[in-house]
């Protein structure tokens, strides 16, 4: 019996994919685990992700001081 | 690079053009006109192709044709897409016993216009009335200086307006209109208009390509909101590629819509009117060089008015970027600056140059508006300064390669909404359906091991309806009923 799962596929790095398999530790969103480099995920969940993924990354980038300074 | 400007801008008016209904196209081609500035607007080998059998009265097949042809691949190639151009444009009409005539209308026209024949106003009518004043001297013509001028400050304006530099004041309510309807600029909450990742990507273009990017936009406001003729429209931007500059062309003879198309145009800097009412009008360089290829008035103008250091400046390149993403651009001209606002941080500003900052911070919000790593590049490898030239590699390879990364990391997710298959009960099901998937070409991901494979949104009911008629036909089959790919998709 083949099904269709409706969901987002997303394709990322496997840095990224770990990311979000963190996320979903704290909240469902992951429906499928594809491979290293893809997911399934909820639709509705998409931009969530996005913007967890993005402060997550934005923490871990390097800033120099010169850059924090106001021009 | 000239070349690359030309080829760009080509596209962009094809594009319309090839949309454009069969019957329209022909009527298109009654104006002499019109013929000859599509004529300039095709590849060379079409254009040798369409001028070999203008005159010709023979009968001639494919075959024919393709014997004027070196037989190698590269310039068959080229043969076919030509002829393929010509047809999609209706130039060219391959008939059933596979011989191959021009478009009769656009034969008979474009004849006309080579030769001569024929009365029509096509390419404009001149203003022939002597002045009135012209012996007292005091009613001149208006010389080509001051039409580009016009022309730049016109243009200009739309531009100042678009990135938001205080000092202009807005322009008129049919560019405001064709802004917002080409998707340049939106309106923002209560404040007036803000501007698009669609209309970054415009102001970095060059002016020619801004031009035709508008004009076409113009087009389809016409056509849907004034109810203009789109005809007669392009009619009118192509007669005006035709004219010559610094010439007053009477607005006698001109139908009711051309007329209107005249009070746009002037707001937009094509056109310069010594007055609303005036019954001349002189065309400026951004309509002469419409069809020709030019790059309009940066480049000319310099020629003639060597004085003006802004516009050679700007011709030659005027920015320098070193390894240390700094930045120095050699401009005073506000609206580069806002341009260059745009994915630099600006630190200073001389009377001559600014310097700038090219930051992690400054293009992601580039980029986050829309303009793309490859975007940034070009306009800093168009713009750069005839001392960047005499390096080995135009820009820093540190920068580029930078700026590329910076873009990689931004989509560090890419995401697709899609329908995932599974649970097929053989590798034979799902080989099946996978294959048919790829022919649609709509597979997002598939797993041979797991047995799944990731649908476009778009693709669902199209795969969705070959599963049903494959269990339909092995039902019939007299198959095994219960099993294989049983049952309708789920959700």
């Amino acid at each position: 019996m083949v099904k269709a799962v409706k969901g987002t596929i997303v394709k990322c790095d496997p840095a990224v994919k770990q990311v979000i398999l963190s996320l979903d530790k704290k909240e469902k969103v992951i429906i499928e685990d594809l491979d290293d480099n893809h997911l399934l995920i909820d639709t509705s969940r998409v931009d969530y992700i996005k913007k967890e993924v993005e402060k997550l990354l934005e923490e871990n980038t390097y800033k120099s001081e010169l850059d924090k300074a106001p021009n | 690079m000239p070349t690359v400007i030309v080829a760009h801008f080509k596209t962009n008016i094809y594009e319309y053009l090839e949309a454009l209904q069969k019957s329209t196209l022909d009527k298109l081609y009654e104006e002499p006109a019109t013929c000859l500035a599509i004529f300039r607007l095709l590849p060379s080998l079409a254009r040798q192709l369409v001028m070999s059998l203008l005159f010709s009265t023979q009968i001639m097949s494919k075959a024919d044709l393709r014997q004027w042809i070196k037989n190698d691949k590269e310039s068959l190639s080229k043969f076919e897409e030509a002829l393929d151009k010509l047809q999609k444009l209706h130039i060219m009409i391959e008939q059933e016993n596979k011989t191959i005539a021009l478009n009769s209308s656009f034969k008979q026209k474009f004849q006309e216009c080579l030769t001569g024949g024929g009365t029509h106003q096509s390419f404009g009518k001149l203003y022939n009335k002597p002045h009135r004043h012209s012996q007292s001297n005091s009613h001149k013509l208006p010389d080509i200086k001051t039409l580009d001028e016009h022309a730049k400050t016109k243009w200009e304006e739309i531009l100042h307006f678009m990135v938001g530099t205080d000092r202009m004041n807005s322009p008129g309510a049919s560019v405001l209109k064709v802004v917002t309807k080409a998707n340049l600029m939106r309106e923002k909450e209560g404040k007036g208009l803000e501007i698009t990742n669609k209309g970054f990507q415009f102001l970095l273009q060059d002016v020619n390509t801004q031009v035709w990017a508008f004009l076409i936009q113009y087009l389809d406001l016409a056509s849907e909101m004034l109810h203009m003729n789109v005809v007669e429209v392009l009619n009118f931007f192509f007669m005006l590629g035709s004219l010559e500059l610094g010439q007053d062309y009477s607005v006698e003879g001109l139908t009711d819509t051309q007329r209107q198309l005249l009070d746009d145009l002037t707001n937009y800097g094509l056109i310069y009117r010594p007055k609303k009412s005036s019954k001349r009008y002189y065309p400026t360089r951004l309509a002469t060089t419409l069809t020709s290829g030019n790059s309009a008035i940066v480049s000319n103008s310099s020629s003639n008015n060597p004085t003006d250091d802004d516009d050679s400046a700007t011709e030659q390149g005027f920015i320098i970027v070193e390894t240390n993403y700094k930045l120095y651009a050699y401009t005073s001209s506000q609206l580069q600056i806002s341009v260059l606002n745009l994915f630099c941080n600006l630190q200073f500003q001389f009377s001559n140059m600014v310097t700038a900052e090219l930051t992690r911070e400054s293009v992601r919000k580039a980029l986050k508006h829309g303009i793309t790593a490859s975007q940034i590049i070009s306009y800093l490898t168009s713009h750069a300064h005839p001392q960047m030239k005499k390096r080995p590699a135009l820009l820093p390879s540190t920068v580029v390669d930078q700026i590329q990364l910076w873009e990689m990391e931004l989509n560090r997710l890419v995401i697709t909404n899609s329908y995932l298959y599974k649970e097929f009960r053989t590798f034979a099901d799902y080989e099946v359906v996978l294959k048919h998937a790829n022919t649609l070409g709509v597979v997002v991901w598939s797993s041979d091991s797991k047995k799944m494979i990731g649908i476009t949104e778009a693709g669902h009911e199209r795969v969705k309806a070959f599963i049903k008629r494959k269990i339909v036909q092995r039902r019939s089959n007299g198959g095994d009923t219960t099993s294989s790919a049983g049952g309708t998709p789920a959700r």
